[in-house]
């Protein structure tokens, strides 16, 4: 009987997990208030100077592929936006290369819990809050300048292509990560694929042929602004492909979790 | 004699070390060839909306090598000093390299020195050889390139030393990652490689022209290009001293800093 309850786990245990680990986190990084402030401060900084990019860009050319202003603004709002919780819940993806190597990574094979839940439940990452905030005021400007009208509808889209516009971003760093299961020390993956981030700002009609099918099929950052914004920026014809990121982004974020948990049972052959 | 057979030794045990990871330099190198297809795709749409060949005296080509050189630049000159002197410092590991018979700014430069020629001749020449190839031979070949070194060395120094300006920091803030990101997104801002400087407006131009940055990524870029009057000679020396001035200045202001912060280590015991 026990046995069977303890199997059959959903999403409240979990939740209730989650929020004890991130209650811990917080308390132990409240105790470093410099860092605190100084990591958010980085973060906005960060994001200003991409700002100001923007600025100065728009102060020599008029537009950029028929996006002018306030169109490519929207689309950076809604990238950070996006980028938010890739930053926030899954940021100790950054550390699996270092334990994977050292050999700790093996407490997290221990525990009777699903083990990609529980490394990445370990840290909450506060300084996304700070771009959190720039996005929001970003993507609100952006959204009154263009003159979309704000109805239930149209937010209730808003919060669900949001959610799977940040689906994308968390594959990719998900698939990176989990590289180094079978790379030793494949930092230079994550840093690569989160370079290539950057360009998640601009509108992918920009690329042509081989490089758009790269960036929407297989590295799919095309899918972290561009094509979810098209549903608000030209409601009239939006293309098939936007109305289908919500599935393509589910997708995607369940690819890169089985290659992750693929990684983590050669993990356990090796027993290295 | 002795003292630079010392430096070598430093020199090749970090060209023997980064050697190593072979296969981290050709992933890089990829990522840059498809980062390089990023940027040329983008601003060959920019400049297809701007009506003119030239913007503020840079063409299509000029822009695409100084981005790119730029991100070539970015590579060769990264440093983990940040990283490394928190992790020492963390560990107690600092109390070794302060114990040894040489200066711990003087040996962080020489145990770098051979990651910086690994890298300089396997990702930053053969982007170099792409970005000739791509822009059809658009970079201007002669005395520059010999001027381009020459200011690249320097662009390092600076580099260097205002890593080791803004290090010690940590020792205060305990926060590495932030005190890191601030630098960074200056750096990266204020010298050109995020967009060249030649497109600052030009009020803010004016007052970025007296800062340090300038000197790590647009002046080698600018010299290359032989924009500005960098082919003069008079151009070229005002540039290379502009540099040299700079790096002296974060040297002294460097050592009077860690002088000062590391009887702070000290106090904590290390």
């Amino acid at each position: 009987m026990e046995t069977a309850s303890c199997r059959k786990r959903g999403f409240l245990f979990y939740a209730g997990i989650y929020r004890k680990i991130l209650v811990q986190d917080l308390k132990s990084k409240m105790s470093y208030r410099a860092d605190f402030i100084l990591s958010n401060l980085g973060m906005i900084m960060t994001n200003l100077s991409g700002f100001v990019t923007f600025m100065i860009l728009f102060h020599n050319f008029p537009s950029i592929n028929g996006w002018d202003y306030y169109h490519m603004l929207f689309l950076y709002g809604f990238s950070l936006i996006a980028l938010t919780p890739v930053q926030c819940f899954f940021d100790n993806n950054w550390n699996l290369r270092f334990m994977v190597r050292s050999g700790d990574f093996i407490k997290y094979c221990f525990r009777p819990i699903n083990v990609f839940f529980y490394f990445i439940s370990e840290v909450f990452d506060i300084k996304g809050i700070g771009q959190f905030i720039f996005g929001m005021g970003t993507f609100v400007y952006a959204w009154r300048h263009i003159g979309i009208p704000v109805t239930f509808v149209t937010i209730a889209k808003a919060v669900l292509f949001l959610i799977t516009a940040s689906l994308f971003m968390i594959a990719i760093m998900n698939a990176s990560a989990a590289t180094c299961f079978w790379i030793i020390n494949s930092g230079y993956v994550m840093v690569i694929m989160f370079r290539f981030k950057d360009f998640a700002k601009y509108p992918a009609s920009i690329f042509n042929g081989i490089f758009r099918f790269i960036f929407t099929f297989i590295i799919p950052i095309a899918f972290v602004a561009y094509y979810p914004s098209l549903v608000f920026i030209t409601p009239d014809s939006v293309p098939l492909l936007s109305w289908l990121s919500p599935l393509i982004g589910a997708f995607f974020f369940y690819l890169s979790y089985k290659f992750w948990m693929l990684g983590v049972r050669r993990y356990d052959f090796t027993g290295s | 004699m002795k003292d630079i057979r010392k430096l070598t030794a430093l020199t090749k045990a970090g060209i023997t070390e980064s050697l190593q990871f072979r296969l981290g330099t050709v992933v890089t190198l990829f990522g840059n060839l498809i980062y390089l297809a990023l940027v040329y795709f983008l601003w060959k749409s920019i400049y297809a909306s701007a009506g003119s060949d030239t913007v503020n005296g840079m063409t299509f080509y000029d822009t695409m090598i100084y981005l790119i050189l730029a991100t070539a630049i970015f590579n060769f000159l990264e440093m983990f000093i940040l990283w490394d002197m928190s992790r020492a410092i963390q560990s107690g590991e600092i109390i070794m390299h302060l114990l040894k018979p040489m200066r711990y700014r003087w040996y962080t430069f020489w145990s770098y020195s051979g990651s910086h020629v690994v890298s300089f001749f396997l990702t930053f020449i053969p982007t170099f050889l792409v970005v000739m190839i791509v822009t059809k031979g658009a970079v201007p070949v002669g005395w520059n390139l010999l001027a381009f070194i020459c200011s690249l060395i320097l662009a390092l120094i600076v580099n260097f030393n205002l890593e080791m300006l803004v290090a010690p920091i940590c020792l205060y803030t305990e926060s590495t990652w932030g005190v890191n990101i601030v630098k960074e997104t200056i750096v990266l801002l204020l010298s050109g490689a995020s967009i060249p400087l030649a497109f600052f407006p030009e009020g803010i131009r004016r007052i970025v022209q007296y800062m340090p940055f300038r000197a790590i990524y647009d002046i080698p870029l600018t010299v290359l290009l032989k924009k500005n009057g960098s082919d003069t000679a008079g151009g070229l020396s005002s540039m290379i001293l502009f540099q040299l001035a700079w790096a002296a200045v974060l040297i002294i202001a460097g050592n009077l800093f860690w002088n000062h912060a590391v009887r702070r280590i000290t106090v904590n015991g290390g």
